[in-house]
């Protein structure tokens, strides 16, 4: 059964996470940027990650943008990626829905790496996602499919080392990545 | 009325290390008057100009960033307004080339036409400052102004149609090569 994750674990590993993105930029360049923050979060307020969103008002180290729409949200990724800044996407699968032609055009045509993080809201505990009875639960992984995005679920906290391992991949395919948050952080 | 041709000309000549963001009908001109590294198009996403530079803007904060932006461009995403300015970047210049038309599909109506009122729009939003130019005196008066003011400030540039469109000269890299040229270019010289 899925268990909720608590934002303390989720903003501990999205740090760790910033500071290996920033470790990449440093052994690649001359002189990196130098920001007194580790990286950025680009959000359309999440129902379903709300207690993260609550938890990194308070922080310091990682810079929050509340986004408009999520076209906007993957777009400036892109614009932060040009200039050497790791972010990080947190939205909900309904703003996946409405950005596709903008996943397509900046993160896939556009071989930009950029990692979501997505709020499954109203998926049930006891049904695997694929077939909630809720069609913004269940199209969610197929979309992804659809447009060839490496996807991965965190079911628990047990799982949050796929963060990095999806922020990884992204850089890697130089394209989007995704990791979905099965229940509502705690 | 503004020539869109002698607005971009005369913004490649005092641009200085400006990033610039062109989107639809600017494209075309500017791949002409600055064929150099530190621009890139906003082209397979319309209406993404305004957000791409918001993003070069925060990670450079030490370098100007200038859009030039669409009226049919901007209403697609007109909420980037408020984006930017919740953002506050102090190094961004967002310019609309307002013509009232979709040029580049056809010259079809905006939606609201030329009355639609970006000025307005922006200073509601909470830019720092906004303001129309419709003359060519104004606009090389103030130029150099709205190069170096803190921003965020939009100007909106009454302007005629462009001779070319992403449709009559297509051309110029793709978006991904653009990306990666402009990300290596701002990362410097190896070590």
């Amino acid at each position: 059964m899925p268990e909720s994750i608590p934002a303390s674990l989720i903003i501990d590993t999205l740090k760790d996470t910033f500071r290996e993105a920033r470790a990449w930029l440093a052994a690649e360049v001359a002189a990196p940027p130098r920001h007194p923050h580790l990286g950025w979060i680009l959000s359309v307020p999440d129902t379903h990650q709300r207690t993260v969103l609550a938890a990194l008002d308070k922080e310091q180290a990682i810079r929050v943008l509340t986004c408009a729409t999520e076209d906007e949200a993957t777009t400036t990724a892109a614009g932060l990626w040009m200039g050497g800044e790791p972010c990080v996407l947190m939205i909900q699968h309904a703003g996946l829905y409405a950005s596709v032609n903008t996943l397509r055009g900046v993160a896939i045509d556009g071989r930009v790496p950029v990692f979501y993080m997505i709020g499954l809201l109203s998926r049930e505990k006891d049904k695997d996602p694929r077939e909630s009875r809720h069609s913004m639960v269940r199209y969610c992984e197929p979309l992804l499919d659809t447009f060839g995005v490496p996807h991965a679920r965190l079911e628990g906290p047990d799982d949050v080392h796929l963060i990095p391992e999806y922020f990884r991949l992204a850089r890697e395919r130089r394209g989007p990545a995704a990791v979905l948050v099965g229940l509502e952080t705690i | 009325m503004l020539k869109p041709e002698d607005v971009l000309g005369a913004i490649a000549a005092a641009r200085g290390d400006a990033i610039c963001v062109p989107t639809m009908t600017t494209a075309p001109a500017w791949r002409t008057l600055a064929p150099d590294d530190l621009s890139v198009t906003c082209v397979g996403f319309m209406g993404g100009a305004s957000a791409l530079g918001l993003g070069l803007a925060l990670a450079c904060p030490d370098r100007r960033v200038v859009v030039f932006d669409g009226d049919g461009s901007l209403l697609m995403q007109l909420g980037s307004l408020a984006t930017i300015a919740g953002a506050r970047p102090r190094n961004l210049t967002h310019l609309v080339f307002k013509n009232g038309v979709y040029h580049t599909s056809g010259a079809q109506d905006i939606p609201g036409g030329l009355d639609v009122d970006f000025v307005v729009m922006a200073k509601g939003a909470g830019y720092r400052n906004a303001y129309a130019i419709k003359e060519p005196n104004d606009f090389t008066r103030r130029l150099p102004t709205m190069l170096t003011e803190e921003g965020p400030v939009l100007v909106e540039l009454h302007t005629g149609l462009a001779e070319k469109t992403p449709m009559t000269d297509r051309g110029g890299l793709p978006f991904h090569r653009q990306a990666e040229t402009l990300r290596t270019k701002l990362r410097g010289p190896r070590g």
